[in-house]
């Protein structure tokens, strides 16, 4: 029989279970989409995920489905997607949750190729709302894969179409298995796939796809930028859960439960790395009413904040003296809060699409409405970091409430209703002297006395007892965190006095050098308090878990002191990428737009520059070097690299072909057939009486037209043809033809 | 040798095709081509068309592979009153037995001459086409196979075309190749003038190849190798005279696999178990021009003929070989 392919080609039966892998990865790639969202879907995705995965290994397993699975399908989803909207009233949940099933149930039966279509739609579907939900990096990178499945599941739905009859549009019959169900398992099926596979064709297909990619990443880049109103109807169709839990009010423990999280929470595009604060305290929630181990925003405080808002930016009042104007770009990651993390007072404050938010200028606070669904960027142009917060106004009020002409309004912590408790804080601030000195002394000493008589430990031990467990704590020796130290210095300072108030935010952040960017995780987050300091008319921050020259308030604010050990972890690879993401992609306005445009063209130029320089240093060297006096050495070393060079060139030249494998275009087997055919196109016909060039030209006749069983050793044969060729009367170049 | 196909049975088939290529020699002279040729079509499987003038050694060439083999030979001299039944066998009652009986016809040999074959009438024609297609006869409603290896040779004069009937070209079609013979170089010639002889039974030659060995050698060539870039160069060829403007039409799907079945002989009588290129280009003239026909004839067979190489001489010299 004779043998006339040398590699297997495609057959139509090839593709109908690529199909079916096909669709069930799509399936998968879908359906883990819902991750990123909200959407209450337990029970559904675990289930569409065993079912895929199922009919993925078990491709026999659908035509066991009973009949009446396929014949009550469609008034059964219907009638849950009915009972799902009528009992959540959310429109987009419910859809999704539909989708999902329609996702199980084409799972269920054999598709046909009109299936396979609604599949990618279905699948398109969920991926698109967990795109617009979630916008972050990942996100792309499962669109990407997402894309390049679909691409290739409609590649094979048009060989397919070529390939055979036209389909009868109409109900397939899903329990009806085909034929490629019942031969061959998967390892057979990936053997003969791999079999056909032309590598070069699949290398062009990855490049086609590569360059469609970059070809939409360029009209992205050069399209005019146009504004979303507010996010996409989607951010209000879905309502979003906080998942790290910054609120309004602080239970103890709360805090110290997202410092267990790693992910991050806010990333921070600096203009100047310069001008990066050596202590970063990022305030987000200001709490001054303190009950029964639980800090809240007082509704005193609450009113400071101004009217609700639907803008696009918020002035601010951090233009001062001292002020670098410094251009920061924040990215607030979903579900940390609602509150937007800022160092201090700011010049202005701009999102990147109009917010529903207050502001609140004496607490250098903004809060939205509600919860960001997705990455929210900002801008905070004139940041002013430092130790106290001017707050004028305070000091009126608090000689108001003083006198009791302002009844009602603590203004900061109440202390516990329990005397005991009382007695117990009295006790403490006699221990620490009293109030001589001043607040800002008192807290120097309170906080070097926390310190000194509890450790630092994200699993506390309160005493227990009755009473607050704050001041449990404070009485006892055990370790404790932020939220104990900070509720402590708070109390005794209350007990002393002096106005006092907890804050919660985030602490430090790492600086990423990969992305010159600072990555702040949720791990950072942290609980400080902050103390009315008279004679600074502000809020002074007071730290008990901060170094003592820190919590002293010595050295300069804004000494660069986050930028020396960049982080260069693959963690911070990765969030380089995700800072990549925000900032050309995401937060991408016509500025960045230009600042991209402008940035490329430097790249290149200094690109070329850098080349041209580097040649011509190069040529220099090499000059200097030919000038230098030549001795045996140097004579050695050049010849050695000479050499090594030129025998890495004949050893490429010479076994080229056997680099490569498989039977394909780009396989050895065609590789071969190259090389024997370029050596029979060098060698001039044998004639009659030499019968050894007639042996050589037979051996590589055979290598190039015969079959490859029966092949000679390739490597010697071409040794052969080497030497033939390098014989007297053997002419330069014969060609053939 | 071959590792392809088993080098034994390689060694044994090249044996076989010396012999008889030797065998042969001593009786055709100068025209060792034209041996090899013949050799082809039989290792094929094939029909040979043998288109020359009278007594330049078309007979004598099917009678030397004849008696070459071990195998039965006739002649049919091709007449225009020559009826179906007298190449066939006719069924004859037999008066004993009370029964029709077949008596096969001349065309019951391995190797059947059938002498200017254009002489025939059509029915005729038919007849002995019809066996060199299916290698059986079908008389009244009996199928009664032919011998085998089975080799119709069949000779017209390319120039004498008073009372004869052309073949039509579907006809021409079921022969593998055509052939000429060609007059000898004056050296043969006087060699062949030297050994001056009588009558064909003058020919003595001993079968060097049994049946079973002819049989073997025809399996064989289905079993040389033929690469995909040779069976493109078949297929560009065969695509070539489909939109050659000068022929009334290409070639037949089944021309392109007789092309194909000829390359793999020509490779076995070479001594090779793979086809190359030059095989295909060798052949080429060999298997299509009978099947072609000019878009204008000209109303001279020969003239057409010479036409419908030329033009394939310029598609073999245009159409790019594998390298």
């Amino acid at each position: 029989m004779s043998r006339n392919a040398s590699r297997p080609r495609l057959d139509p039966a090839d593709l109908p279970p690529l199909r079916w892998l096909l669709g069930g990865l799509l399936t998968l790639l879908g359906i883990s989409t819902v991750l990123y969202t909200d959407v209450d879907a337990g029970l559904l995705m675990p289930l569409a995920a065993v079912v895929t995965l199922a009919v993925l290994l078990r491709p026999r397993l659908p035509s066991r489905v009973p009949q009446l699975v396929h014949t009550l399908a469609f008034p059964v989803i219907l009638g849950c997607f009915a009972l799902d909207l009528w009992l959540e009233l959310e429109l987009l949940p419910s859809l999704v949750r539909l989708d999902i099933l329609l996702l199980i149930y084409r799972n269920l039966g054999y598709r046909s190729r009109r299936e396979d279509l609604q599949l990618i739609v279905l699948g398109l579907f969920l991926v698109i709302v967990a795109g617009v939900l979630s916008v972050s990096p990942t996100f792309a990178v499962h669109l990407l894969v997402y894309g390049a499945c679909a691409l290739s599941l409609l590649l094979v739905l048009t060989l397919e179409a070529g390939g055979g009859p036209p389909e009868r549009i109409g109900v397939a019959d899903v329990r009806n298995v085909p034929a490629w169900v019942r031969q061959g398992g998967w390892r057979a099926r990936f053997r003969r796939w791999f079999a056909v596979l032309d590598g070069q064709l699949a290398v062009l297909g990855g490049a086609v796809f590569v360059l469609l990619v970059a070809g939409t990443t360029l009209v992205f880049v050069s399209l005019p930028r146009f504004q979303l109103e507010s996010g996409l109807f989607l951010n209000r169709v879905i309502t979003k859960k906080a998942k790290s839990g910054f609120s309004d009010s602080v239970q103890l423990g709360e805090v110290s439960a997202i410092q267990l999280d790693q992910g991050v929470a806010l990333t921070v595009d600096v203009d100047d790395p310069a001008a990066v604060p050596r202590d970063l305290y990022w305030r987000m929630i200001v709490l001054d009413e303190y009950v029964d181990g639980t800090f809240r925003m007082s509704p005193a405080l609450r009113a400071q904040f101004g009217p609700e808002r639907l803008a696009a930016q918020q002035p601010g009042e951090g233009r001062g003296g001292d002020t670098r104007t410094t251009a920061w770009t924040l990215y607030l990651e979903s579900g940390v809060s609602r509150h937007l993390p800022l160092l201090g007072p700011y010049e202005r404050l701009r999102f990147r699409e109009r917010q529903t938010f207050r502001a609140s200028a004496p607490l250098a606070l903004v809060a939205l409405r509600e919860d960001p669904v997705a990455m929210l960027a900002f801008r905070v142009d004139g940041f002013r970091s430092g130790l106290v917060l001017p707050d004028p106004g305070f000091l009126a009020r608090w000689e108001r409430r003083e006198r009791g002409s302002e009844p009602g309004a603590p203004l900061q912590a109440t202390l516990p209703g329990s005397g005991r408790d009382r007695l117990l804080l009295r006790q403490g601030v006699d221990i620490l002297g009293g109030a001589e000195g001043g607040a800002v002394d008192f807290a120097r000493r309170a906080a070097a006395w926390l310190r000194e008589r509890h450790g630092y430990s994200l699993s506390p031990a309160i005493p227990p007892g009755a009473g607050d467990p704050v001041v449990r704590w404070l009485n006892s020796r055990e370790p404790g965190h932020c939220e104990l130290f900070a509720g402590s210095l708070v109390l005794l300072a209350r007990a002393a006095g002096f106005p006092a108030r907890l804050v919660t935010g985030f602490r430090g952040g790492s600086w990423n050098g990969y992305s010159n960017s600072l990555t702040v995780r949720n791990s950072d987050a942290h609980a400080w308090a902050e103390i009315f300091d008279e004679s600074a008319g502000g809020w002074r921050r007071v730290d008990p878990l901060a170094s003592p020259v820190a919590d002293a308030g010595a050295g300069p604010d804004t000494a660069a002191a986050v930028a020396p050990q960049p982080d260069r972890s693959w963690e911070a690879r990765w969030d380089s990428l995700r800072v990549f993401w925000y900032r050309r992609i995401v937060s991408f306005d016509q500025r960045s737009q230009v600042e991209s445009a402008r940035g490329l063209w430097a790249a290149a130029a200094a690109g070329f520059r850098e080349s041209r320089d580097a040649a011509r240093a190069s040529l220099e060297w090499a000059a200097a070097w030919w000038r230098t006096a030549w001795d045996a050495e140097r004579l050695a070393a050049a010849g050695g690299v000479v050499g090594g060079g030129l025998l890495l060139l004949l050893l490429w030249r010479r076994h080229r072909w056997a680099f490569r494998r498989g039977p394909g275009r780009g396989g050895r087997e065609a590789a071969v057939r190259r090389e024997a055919g370029r050596w029979l196109g060098r060698l001039a016909p044998a004639a009659e009486d030499d019968p050894e060039r007639a042996a050589v030209i037979a051996k590589l006749q055979r290598l190039r037209f015969g079959a490859a069983a029966g092949w000679p050793d390739p490597t010697a044969s071409f040794q052969r043809a080497r030497q033939l060729r390098r014989r007297p009367g053997q002419p330069a170049r014969f060609n053939r033809s | 040798m071959s590792d392809f196909v088993a080098a034994p049975r390689m060694e044994q088939a090249r044996l076989v095709l010396d012999r008889l290529r030797a065998n042969m020699r001593e009786t055709i002279r100068g025209k060792d081509g034209v041996i090899d040729l013949v050799l082809t079509g039989l290792a094929a499987g094939g029909h040979v068309l043998l288109e020359d003038l009278p007594g330049v050694g078309k007979t004598t060439l099917a009678y030397s592979l004849a008696r070459s083999m071990d195998c039965t030979f006739s002649r049919i001299q091709f007449t225009s009153d020559l009826l179906p039944g007298d190449v066939t066998g006719v069924a004859v009652y037999d008066e004993t037995m009370r029964t029709f009986v077949f008596k096969p016809g001349p065309v019951f040999a391995h190797i059947v001459l059938a002498d200017e074959i254009n002489r025939a009438t059509p029915k005729t024609q038919s007849a002995l086409l019809e066996v060199m297609d299916r290698a059986r006869v079908s008389v009244d409603g009996q199928t009664h196979a032919v011998g085998s290896p089975f080799m119709v040779f069949a000779t017209q004069n390319p120039l004498d075309f008073e009372g004869t009937f052309p073949l039509p070209e579907s006809q021409m079609d079921r022969f593998l190749l055509r052939l000429r013979m060609g007059y000898p170089d004056p050296a043969d010639e006087r060699e062949v003038l030297r050994r001056a002889r009588g009558g064909y039974d003058a020919i003595a030659l001993n079968p060097v190849a049994s049946r079973e060995e002819v049989l073997e050698l025809q399996a064989l060539v289905g079993e040389v190798f033929v690469e995909d870039t040779v069976l493109d160069y078949m297929l560009r060829l065969v695509g070539a005279t489909r939109a050659e403007p000068e022929f009334r039409h290409g070639v037949s799907v089944r021309a392109g696999v007789a092309l194909r079945q000829a390359a793999q002989a020509r490779a076995l009588v070479a001594g090779r178990d793979f086809v190359l290129p030059e095989d295909v280009a060798a052949l080429a003239l060999f298997v299509f021009a009978h099947r072609l026909a000019p878009l204008r004839p000209s109303g001279a067979p020969a003239e057409d003929t010479r036409a419908v190489e030329a033009a394939l001489r310029r598609i073999l010299a245009e159409v790019a070989r594998p390298e």
